[in-house]
């Protein structure tokens, strides 16, 4: 009955492709450092993965298969939350493709698209959390945080799947930029913004059923998920990998090393592995107030 | 001479025309929609008086007659329940009959990404239309009573409508008409909260400030 993976990996691949986007616009801006090698490839990646959470949605949906021309009517709701994601979604699938399609065509594109297609991807890094932080009645959800680590964790994933392919896309070419700093910079603020979510659940400042809902996570049957593929895997270990490498790479002597080492690649991977793990342990943790109507 | 100019009727024209003439009826479809769907709350606050439920726990002896009314009047959808009997955990012998509290601020209302949901103007009935949910789920979390409920057979929600049709004939809700000692029973809001002794809420449920919900509880001492 509840929401179940689907919608898990529908959270999770929005988040992912927003990510992606912003960390090739990032780079095309720039922000990365000189000659990065991640201009490309976001761009190509998001609107697939967006478009893929999308259709997987569809699954989930009760009449998704049944009476599908329901779905016209999922614009017709403007205050729904809901609602608002499928335009933001559907927008960012389309200026996301007209983005690849000019990049991959080395057609100059104009700056207006680019810049719509960075606000729509943060709209959507943002939606996926905005969805379920407006519902009062999960109170493990209620919060203005949960926007806010779905961006960061968002701008994170996307950062780890675009370095990666970028590493397979342009092999011997692959020019590492300035990745590696802003990977320790999204960590560390996911680390903080985790903290003060958890903080403000088990505090019980969001109600008794909100701490349960956290409890699950820090002493309770998600513990392992949380602190072991989340906390540890996820996040802490590749803000070591990429703070040791960091500090490897300012030493004059290893300058000129191969700079995408296995420890890089690793660290990547499990960043991506943690993003879904959050996902995962948001939905699965979630207590509705309604489950155990107690007076 | 000029009308004679020839227009050239070919596919490529007649293609043209019809996608400018559907992009300009969807266009007006739309923003009518939007325009009205705007202007329903400020009717609702001039017109009509919110109803709502009254349930006398110190009345209710459990039978469950109003379930069993509610189903067959609603001939509800296979796995969902419109109208529970719950059991205190703290007081003996103590019950609460729930189902939709029509709220003054419907979540489901809100959260519903088709409009599959109404209140009505008159008197403030949260009415879903099944037909137009896609099974979403959201409203079901949205609403602190559990009052939308998922059909795993029909694959949507549905919720009670406070018997509207039996209403706007005259006769009473099915399960306050059948509820045998009375203890459920139904009225305008604000003259069930001047009954003494009654309460918006109990101990232990849903914070009634996230819906505003319209009914009103006797608690057993």
């Amino acid at each position: 009955m509840h929401w179940h993976w689907l919608i898990i990996i529908y959270l999770f691949l929005g988040g992912l492709g927003a990510g992606a986007y912003l960390t090739s616009f990032a780079a095309e801006k720039g922000w990365l450092g000189k000659n990065s090698s991640l201009t490309k490839v976001g761009y190509y990646i998001a609107p697939p993965i967006v478009a893929i959470g999308t259709v997987l949605l569809v699954f989930d949906l009760g009449q998704g298969l049944t009476k599908p021309w329901l779905l016209v009517g999922l614009l017709t709701n403007p205050k729904s939350v809901m609602t608002w994601g499928v335009y933001i979604l559907s927008l960012f699938i389309i200026v996301g493709f007209l983005k690849a399609f000019f990049t991959f065509r080395k057609k100059s594109c104009s700056n207006i698209l680019t810049v719509a297609g960075a606000v729509l991807a943060l709209a959507t890094g943002a939606y996926t959390g905005l969805l379920i932080a407006v519902v009062d009645a999960v109170p493990f959800w209620a919060t203005g945080v949960m926007p806010v680590l779905f961006v960061v964790s968002a701008l994170s994933t996307g950062l780890s799947i675009t370095s990666l392919l970028a590493m397979l896309v342009e092999k011997e070419n692959f020019n590492e930029g300035k990745e590696g700093v802003a990977h320790i910079w999204l960590i560390a603020a996911e680390l903080v913004v985790v903290a003060v979510f958890i903080g403000i659940m088990i505090s019980g400042v969001n109600g008794p059923i909100g701490k349960e809902s956290a409890e699950l996570l820090v002493s309770g049957v998600y513990s392992v998920v949380f602190w072991g593929y989340f906390i540890g895997l996820g996040l802490l270990f590749p803000l070591f990998a990429f703070t040791f490498n960091h500090w490897k790479s300012k030493k004059p002597a290893v300058k000129q090393k191969k700079r995408h080492s296995l420890l890089t690649i690793v660290s990547d991977v499990l960043v991506i592995v943690g993003g879904f793990a959050l996902r995962a342990l948001v939905i699965l943790a979630a207590i509705p107030v309604w489950e155990s109507l107690t007076f | 001479m000029d009308s004679k100019k020839p227009v050239k009727l070919s596919r490529r024209n007649v293609i043209k025309m019809g996608v400018i003439g559907t992009a300009t009826l969807s266009l007006g479809v739309v923003s009518f929609k939007v325009a009205g769907s705007k202007s329903t709350p400020a009717k609702a606050s001039t017109k009509g008086e919110q109803i709502g439920f009254i349930y006398d726990q110190t009345k209710c002896v459990a039978c469950r007659v109003c379930q069993a009314a509610c189903k067959e009047a609603n001939n509800w959808e296979e796995g969902v329940e419109w109208r529970r009997v719950l059991t205190s955990e703290s007081k003996a012998n103590a019950f609460l009959s729930i189902s939709c509290n029509h709220c003054e601020n419907p979540a489901c209302a809100t959260v519903c990404p088709v409009g599959a949901y109404t209140k009505r103007d008159k008197d403030g009935i949260v009415i879903q239309n099944p037909d137009k949910c896609i099974g979403c789920k959201y409203c079901m979390y949205a609403c602190p009573y559990h009052a939308p409920q998922f059909s795993e057979k029909t694959g949507r929600i549905s919720k009670c409508h406070f018997c509207y049709e039996r209403q706007d004939r005259g006769e009473k809700p099915a399960c306050v008409e059948n509820c045998p000692t009375g203890a459920l029973n139904f009225g305008k809001i604000s003259v069930l909260r001047e009954t003494e002794g009654a309460v918006a809420t109990l101990p232990g449920m849903p914070d009634s400030s996230i819906t505003n919900p319209s009914w009103v509880i006797i608690p057993k001492e």
